[in-house]
């Protein structure tokens, strides 16, 4: 008796789950100094300066909002205090192995201290990281994850189903809860070619750990409906959007979606509303089955449709919930949008990746995946397709990138900032 | 019913062979490519649209979903409605079972009914007091329930706002009667309605036009409100007074039942008994602008005065129809009671978030009686 294997798995690799998995790394850190880049540190220096000139004012009168700034600036000056502690005790056994007078055993003992000191200006230096970096505001949020096929047909509709089966499996390996919003398939016998899916990723804090899939995933492979055996580059769009509670009046104001002052308020006078409405008697005299209902939201153009449930009511909700999502995502891009703008005219092109690039490629004759923000390359398709450890690894490379980037655009704002400052500075004076 | 063109047949056919069957009944390929995905769900066997359930299906399908599915599409396309192949309708966030000779809950009660619960909520919660906190239950009475889908919405709705509450359901059939029993438990088993249900919500049978309805409706309520006793601390007046009544009654005409108003897979599908009211009321026959199809609410009117029902809601078949029914709530208000009164009539397009409506010529409506008092507060 033989063992048979169709082509295609052993091409895809899923046999070998068993294997290691390799994985690659070209290096495009911008972290040095201990992980610390300079003008990370000059800004923290300058928060600590301006956190004691604060307090001291807050002594001798009370002010509700200096009050509040000082208390979002305290982690970062404990931060970076205890950062200088441990700088200082490493440059002081420096100090002590350099000194050609002390003894054998105080060196022994300074080297090992020094090893300790090193190992603690890690996790320190990690600290005021994230002290410094502001939190993305959806952090907390739960998620919906959006795809859609891009160019490449029907290869492309196979592959994004692909992708939904292996987010599915990642959150139900990471425990969250997920459930399918939305799920539109191609007609056919078998419904495996997606047209767009919805999956609501209900856990709190979801978005954080999702949002480096935002952006294009790019397939290479021979597809299963290739005849002559050439291959294939296809996109799949994913995106990640921030999924809010169905009331907003638990969350805080930032947040809240019903309050006309929130950044992501949506109007109900701006959204049309179009079901299908059968002509004629309605009632009892008819038993229509059309659920279907479609919004537009007419300030930004935004139409989400949804028919997959029986229940007019209920696609309701969904459509709501997801148009929300989408206007908040969308606004918060426009303030992103802003930012580099602002960067952009004071120190010129500043690249930035949004959804509409792509990010990932998938390529299965090589057996391999590459994200191209972060650089790293998974030598095991078959554990990122199946939302193992491979795709782990690749989220969080991606997550220490991105972590990068977010300082160094902070850095460069708060640059672009000053530089303003100064140019505005100087137009006055010739004035 | 217009014809269906040659090419939208052959479009569906060319989407899914299946499909032509179903564009018999639906009329439209979007429709019918939805109808046809519900029921390949169904055929294999997985009710809600869970994707591994999906996924799953594509290697080891149930033996035989495809013939299955087929013989369902067969059957809708000879008019049979997809909630009684499927077996359920959802209703708000409930799954109401649907069975042969029980009417199906249509998408207009479910918008009445959330707009119901929403002037419920606001009406008690005025007088700046959290409705929770009155001593006495919230009192229901739904005439006509058939599944008993008013009445089970309105307690999902409801039962977090109030301590407790007492919902009555009236159906002259046994069949409806059993339906709606099994109606709360499918839906307390499911979680989507709260355990109080079971013992806060009862349906009993009784025919709304007999003469003696007012004596069942009695006993019935008697002995509920001791069944209510037993179970919680509340204290109960033993008077027989309903602060809600709201009812979908028969109000097609035998007309429009037989002209092609009503359609081809209501007439032959559902029973009749809850579309057309076949006999006239005893009190009624002799007046001369007398119609036969609003011939339910006339007693159900009585009896919402004589229980002096703060909020009565009457769903209508059409604008004329409810134009009628609020001109017979004000001529009776005038001569039976006094009191202030409020009467409106509400449009089947009601949006779920800011009440703004399409105020269109067609579609059901529904007839809003409300009793406006300066001390209209529970207690």
């Amino acid at each position: 008796m033989t063992l048979w294997v169709c082509f295609r798995c052993i091409r895809s690799g899923r046999h070998f789950r068993g294997l290691p998995i390799l994985i690659q790394r070209r290096a495009q850190s911008t972290t040095t100094n201990n992980g610390i880049s300079s003008a990370l540190l000059t800004r923290a220096q300058a928060l600590t300066a301006e956190h004691s000139s604060l307090s001291h004012h807050l002594t001798e009168s009370f002010d509700a909002k200096i009050a509040k700034r000082v208390g979002d600036l305290a982690p970062v000056v404990q931060a970076w205090t205890e950062w200088e502690k441990a700088k200082e005790s490493i440059s002081e056994l420096n100090v002590l192995l350099d000194d050609p007078d002390t003894d054998a055993e105080l060196r022994s003992l300074a080297i090992e201290d020094l090893e300790s000191s090193n190992a603690q200006l890690q996790v320190v230096s990690d600290k005021l990281k994230q002290a410094l970096i502001p939190r993305h505001p959806f952090a907390e949020l739960p998620c919906l994850l959006e795809i859609r096929p891009g160019a490449g047909g029907e290869e492309a509709g196979l592959f994004a189903s692909e992708l939904l089966k292996m987010y599915t499996a990642l959150s139900s390996r990471l425990g969250f809860r997920s459930t399918l919003l939305k799920l539109d398939t191609e007609e056919g016998q078998t419904e495996d070619r997606l047209t767009e899916a919805v999956l609501e990723i209900e856990t709190d804090g979801a978005y954080d750990i999702l949002r480096t899939e935002s952006g294009v995933h790019r397939v290479q492979r021979v597809p299963a409906t290739e005849t002559k055996g050439r291959t294939h580059t296809s996109a799949v769009s994913v995106m990640i959007l921030p999924s809010f509670p169905e009331s907003g009046s638990d969350m805080d104001s930032a947040l809240n979606f019903e309050d006309p002052n929130s950044d992501y308020y949506v109007n109900p006078q701006d959204v049309r509303t179009e079901k299908m409405r059968a002509s004629g008697a309605g009632g009892q005299h008819v038993n229509k089955t059309e659920s279907a209902i479609r919004l537009t939201h007419i300030p930004t153009g935004l139409v989400v449709s949804m028919q997959d449930s029986r229940s007019q009511h209920s696609n309701r909700k969904k459509a709501w919930q997801i148009l929300r999502a989408k206007v908040a995502s969308m606004r918060r891009e426009a303030r992103e949008q802003e930012l580099v703008n602002l960067r952009r005219g004071a120190m010129g092109g500043v690249a930035r990746m949004g959804r509409g690039d792509k990010v990932r490629t998938y390529n299965f004759g090589q057996n391999r995946c590459t994200d191209h923000r972060s650089g790293i390359t998974v030598h095991n398709l078959g554990s990122v397709l199946d939302g193992g450890t491979g795709l782990e690894a690749i989220m969080d490379s991606v997550r220490s990138w991105l972590t990068d980037r977010e300082i160094e655009d902070m850095i460069a704002e708060e640059s672009a900032k000053e530089l303003l400052k100064s140019q505005t500075n100087v137009d006055k004076k010739n004035s | 019913m217009p014809r269906l063109n040659t090419f939208s047949i052959l479009q569906a056919y060319r989407r899914d062979p299946l499909l032509p069957l179903l564009l018999r009944e639906c009329r439209s390929v979007g429709s019918a490519r939805n109808e046809l995905h519900w029921l390949r769900q169904h055929a294999l066997g997985s009710r809600r649209p869970d994707v591994s359930q999906i996924y799953k299906s594509l290697g080891d399908t149930r033996y035989g979903w495809r013939s299955q599915l087929k013989s369902m599409c067969r059957e809708r396309s000879r008019g049979k409605p997809l909630q009684y192949i499927l077996g359920n309708q959802p209703f708000g966030d409930l799954d109401i079972l649907c069975r042969k000779d029980v009417l199906i809950p249509r998408s207009d009660t479910e918008s009445y009914t959330l707009r119901a619960a929403r002037l419920i909520l606001k009406t008690f919660s005025t007088h700046g007091q959290h409705p929770s906190s009155h001593l006495r239950p919230l009192r229901v009475l739904d005439l006509c329930s058939g599944t008993g889908c008013i009445p089970l919405l309105l307690h999902a709705l409801l039962a977090p706002h109030f301590k407790s509450m007492s919902i009555v359901g009236f159906d002259i059939s046994a069949k409806a009667l059993a339906l709606a029993n099994d109606n709360i438990m499918h839906n307390v088993r499911l979680g989507s309605l709260d355990e109080r249900a079971i013992h806060e919500v009862r349906f009993y049978q009784g025919n709304i036009l007999d003469r003696r309805f007012d004596q069942i409706l009695e006993s019935a309520s008697q002995g509920l409100l001791q069944l209510a006793a037993n179970n919680s601390s509340c204290t109960y007046d033993k008077s027989l007074k309903y602060d809600i009544l709201i009812s979908n009654p028969p109000y097609v005409s035998a007309t429009s039942y037989r002209d092609g108003t009503t359609t081809r897979s209501v007439r032959r599908y559902e029973p009749k008994i809850a579309l057309v009211p076949l006999m006239g009321h005893h009190d009624l026959l002799s007046t001369t602008d007398y119609k036969m199809e609003d011939t339910f609410y006339y007693p159900i009117l009585l009896l919402a005065f004589k229980l002096e029902a703060k909020i009565t809601v009457l769903e209508c078949g059409d604008h004329e129809q409810a134009d009628r029914i609020a001109y017979l709530c004000r001529k009776m208000a005038r001569t039976k009671m006094n009191g202030v009164w409020h009467i409106q009539i509400w449009d089947c397009d009601w949006e779920d978030k800011d009440g703004k409506s399409s105020h269109s010529k067609i579609g059901s409506r529904a007839v809003i009686l409300q009793r406006l008092l300066p001390n209209a507060v529970l207690d």
